[in-house]
């Protein structure tokens, strides 16, 4: 009998833990990505900010539960507005250069927010993340998170028999889908009104845009700062998962990875960003599965090698994404 | 207006602190400029910016730690090693990657996801031949020399003088000769260079040597005055680097040079006011404000940003 | 030359405007008005500075000196958008059709005081939204069905032709309901019926309802006689104006085309004759 070198384990299809977890990913990450599909895909500015945004989003609500004590849905609303907020003041300095020069502006507001995240210790909680402020102040953000989710998993799921263990994290999922679902739809309605008929002129040429009596800069600010929001509500949601963040969650690394689902995605819909968040997190969590005798430093190194490789040659030789039309694309410019 | 704020934090903190810092600036400063030359002299034929030049950064140091620690040989052989192999990744890049692209008339979006693919799939690459514990070279980290009430290391000297010496051999070579003049038009302008007759071809694959070569030798030499390697010693060095790229004027070797010198020196004066975890904060925000007050930088000219 | 001709108020009054790029004199203390409800040509030879100034007017580029008066308010200095939106637009010598949209999208794109181009109204006033649409709808057809692309209605306009764009681009700048038009090399590229349609519907639109347009030209028939006046450039300054007759017969004219009295500009020969079907012509008209 030979053994092969590579075992890989099939277990994983009937893993529902596996499965939930990756729909968690997926679904955080959608929402995530549909601020960047609203940026790059219908408007054309290269925002590599949105990690940034999703800890603002994050950290702030965080914090107002915890240190401030509001109560929890005040909380999540000011959040979307600090976000929003500063997603404008970021934009108006910037927004004005052309796009690579936005994108590395863009990355570093991200690194500063990272920064403070890592340094303010007392404001959030440093390396350590913000479980040691709830901690400190004996407030825990994710309670009333819990409440609802305890709520959901005793009268719908356990009645219709998911309740055991493997479903744990099942009522995050069904709350993360129907949000990214509802976002999507509004997103989708709000890209075929007047509205996102300028947006969209605005991406192909801004000098016409601006010829037709468009404002070009102001909606470039209410495109930041609407995807800043989606990157603050993603935010919450992951705070719901992991239930403490700290920089690291925060690393440009995340925003690239968004940038991998936006083009396998296609770039082109908002329901792409939805396959494309599937698809990313599936090959993703599923390397685990793949027996490899390799440390497990290798193998996150694999993981990414091979997200990076696939961005490569999607770009050289499909650049309107898996699923993009050829003639809305507006890449080669 | 640099002068003035050099005196007033003299005035402030003391001549000595202020005096020290800047030797510490100069030895960062000199690997900046390095790094910053060979991107800017980059940045006029992709005309964007090189998200994996920091990257690019990163594989010289692995080089070189490879030559002088498993290998061991002496650092001055490996640098050299470094320089080479890192620089004929560059001419790799650019006949498998960019020259294909740019005979397809490739947009710049796609072209800058390309240069992002590539910086993650370096970064991951060496991560995973290499591991992710931090990895030092064999210099001598313990000596220094103190000089007029100044210490620096014995290595973080040999890193300066270095640096010194091939930043003025190559700006010599960018300015008094006709290759360097080819150079610096490509950088600036590449289609009007390309109508005065230069060889871009040949033009182009030597400057992706060089700034390949140069960014290597940058990442050898951040590693030996730091001490420290880890896959993401080069990333972290891209947004200093860019920063002194934008303050110099992109497309601008010279003001590559300056930037980086100036950037070095930024971050270690404001360890004087700030506390140094936010050193690097500092080139952040100097990026920000040159974005924002002038976006060609000192030396660049107004083109359409 | 800066008198506005009895009959008429000017509606352009453009004063000393001076431009340089990087060394180049483009724009050298050009100086004249346009009368409103006029039709106004624009000529010159080549490098005369005739699309620069345009785009100073329009506000793509800043001048260095000058001042600009638009309908008795100063417009110097004011971005794009701002002038259109005062009833002023323009056309351009390479056409900007938005390629990736179709047809009926640019044309809507240009219909102006669209509630649902404002996100809070596009929210809040449901009803008015959808009103506003389908008047532009409307509005668009009709001008679509004028210059004969209404079949093309819902294709991208990447798919038309070179001369159908520069129609698209006209009939665009019309959705505006602008006061003003100005039309950079609106003839080139169009078969001549077209053509003749086209400034049917100038001459309809400034007699019916006193638009003015300005337009620069090479194609001098339609110069001679489609235009009320005539202005004249060369070398970045205005070194003649009249009616056409006056201004055909006007040395300095003469000189500028023919010879050359600087090092910066080529001269051109003599006018060019009308273009013929460019680009697998126009259909139909």
């Amino acid at each position: 009998m030979i053994s092969l070198p590579l075992a890989i384990s099939f277990d994983f299809l009937t893993a529902w833990e596996f499965w939930i977890g990756v729909g968690v990913l997926a679904g955080i990450y959608g929402i995530f990505v549909l601020g960047l599909q609203l940026n790059v895909g219908y408007t054309g500015i290269v925002n590599f900010g949105q990690a940034g945004f999703m800890a603002i989003g994050a950290y702030s609500a965080i914090i107002l539960v915890v240190e401030v004590g509001l109560p929890f849905l005040l909380a999540l609303l000011l959040s979307i507005l600090i976000t929003m907020a500063i997603g404008v003041l970021i934009g108006m300095p910037s927004l004005r250069l052309r796009a690579d020069y936005f994108a590395i502006a863009t990355i570093a507001f991200s690194e500063i927010v990272r920064d403070i995240a890592q340094n303010a210790r007392g404001l959030t909680g440093g390396n350590q993340g913000t479980l040691s402020l709830e901690l400190e102040n004996d407030v825990f953000f994710t309670d009333p998170w819990f409440k609802v989710s305890d709520w959901i998993a005793e009268n719908v799921l356990d009645p219709i028999g998911l309740g055991g263990r493997e479903f744990e994290n099942l009522p995050l999922l069904i709350v993360v889908w129907i949000a990214l679902g509802l976002l999507a739809i509004g997103m989708t309605l709000l890209i075929r009104s007047p509205w996102g008929r300028v947006l969209r002129a605005i991406r192909e040429d801004e000098d016409a845009a601006r010829a037709l009596g468009k404002n070009v800069f102001s909606y470039k600010l209410q495109s930041l700062a609407i995807a800043a929001g989606l990157g603050a509500i993603a935010g919450w949601f992951l705070a719901f998962n992991l239930q403490s963040v700290s920089q690291d969650n925060f690393e440009p690394l995340y925003t690239f990875l968004g940038y991998a689902i936006l083009v396998l995605g296609g770039m082109a819909t908002f329901g792409g960003v939805l396959v494309g968040s599937i698809i990313l997190w599936t090959v993703l969590e599923g390397f685990r599965f793949l027996d490899l005798p390799l440390s497990a430093d290798k193998q996150a190194a694999l993981r990414f090698m091979v997200v990076g490789v696939v961005l490569i040659l999607l770009m050289a030789f499909r650049p309107q994404g898996a699923f993009g039309k050829r003639e809305e694309m507006v890449l080669g410019d | 207006m640099l002068a003035i704020i050099a005196l007033l934090l003299i005035i402030a903190e003391g001549l000595q602190p202020f005096a020290q810092r800047s030797v510490n600036g100069l030895v960062a400063g000199s690997y900046f400029a390095l790094g910053a030359i060979g991107l800017t002299l980059v940045y006029g034929i992709l005309k964007l910016v090189n998200f994996a030049h920091g990257d690019t950064l990163t594989l010289g140091a692995y080089i070189g730690f490879f030559f002088n620690v498993t290998l061991g040989l002496p650092i001055f052989l490996a640098i050299l090693f470094a320089v080479v192999l890192v620089g004929l990744f560059g001419v790799a890049t650019e006949k498998v990657m960019w020259r294909p692209m740019r005979r397809k008339r490739a947009g710049m979006l796609q072209l800058l996801l390309m240069a992002l693919g590539l910086a993650f799939v370096l970064r991951n690459a060496i991560q995973f031949v290499a591991g992710t514990q931090p990895r030092a070279l064999d210099v001598d980290v313990t000596s220094t020399y103190t000089f007029l009430d100044l210490t620096i290391g014995r290595t973080e000297l040999y890193v300066v003088i270095t640096g010194f010496v091939v930043l003025s051999a190559v700006a010599w070579m960018l300015r008094s000769t006709r290759l360097g003049r080819e150079m610096r038009a490509l950088a600036d302008n590449f289609d009007l260079a390309e109508t005065t007759g230069i060889d871009t071809g040949r033009v182009v694959y030597i400057t992706w040597f060089l700034a390949a070569g140069l960014a290597g030798l940058a990442g050898v030499l951040v590693v030996a005055s730091s001490g420290s390697l880890n896959p993401n010693t080069g990333f972290f060095l891209l947004l200093p680097i860019f920063a002194a790229v934008v303050l110099g004027g992109i497309g601008n070797a010279f003001g590559a040079l300056a930037g980086g010198i100036v950037i070095g020196l930024a971050q270690e004066w404001s360890t004087l006011v700030f506390a140094p975890e936010w050193k690097v904060a500092v080139s952040f925000v100097v990026l920000i404000i040159v974005l924002i007050i002038r976006p060609q930088g000192i030396f660049g000219r107004e083109r359409t940003l | 030359m800066t008198e506005a001709r009895a009959g008429g108020k000017p509606i352009l009054n453009v004063e000393d405007v001076h431009l340089s790029f990087g060394g180049i004199k483009a724009v050298n203390g050009a100086t004249f008005d346009v009368r409103e409800g006029s039709i106004t040509a624009l000529i010159g030879p080549n490098g005369a500075g005739k699309t620069t100034l345009f785009n100073v007017i329009t506000g793509f580029y800043k001048a260095q000196a000058g001042e600009i008066t638009y309908n008795g308010e100063s417009i110097f200095g004011k971005p794009p958008y701002a002038i259109t939106k005062r009833g002023m637009v323009r056309t351009f010598q390479i056409t900007k059709a938005l390629g990736a949209m179709p047809v009926i999208d640019n044309m809507l794109l240009a219909a102006p005081r669209n509630p649902g181009e404002n996100l809070a109204t596009l929210l809040a006033r449901r009803r008015a939204v959808r009103q506003r649409e389908r008047e532009a709808y409307e509005h668009a057809y009709e001008l679509l069905r004028t210059f004969n692309l209404e079949d093309k209605a819902n294709d991208y306009a990447a798919t038309l032709s070179g001369g159908q764009r520069k129609l698209l681009e006209l009939a665009r700048a019309l959705m505006t309901e602008p006061r003003m038009v100005l039309l950079d090399e609106p003839m080139a590229g169009i078969n001549p019926s077209l053509g003749r349609r086209l400034l049917e519907h100038m001459e309809r639109l400034r007699t019916e309802e006193g638009v003015t347009f300005l337009f620069v030209e090479h194609d001098m028939e339609v110069v001679m006689n489609h235009s009320d006046e005539v202005i004249v450039m060369a070398l970045g300054r205005v070194i003649a104006r009249g009616t056409p007759e006056e201004v055909r017969s006007d040395q300095r004219v003469v000189d500028a085309y023919l010879g050359g009295s600087s090092e910066t500009d080529v001269p051109e020969g003599p006018p060019t004759p009308p273009p013929t079907e460019a680009e697998g012509g126009v259909q139909g008209g």
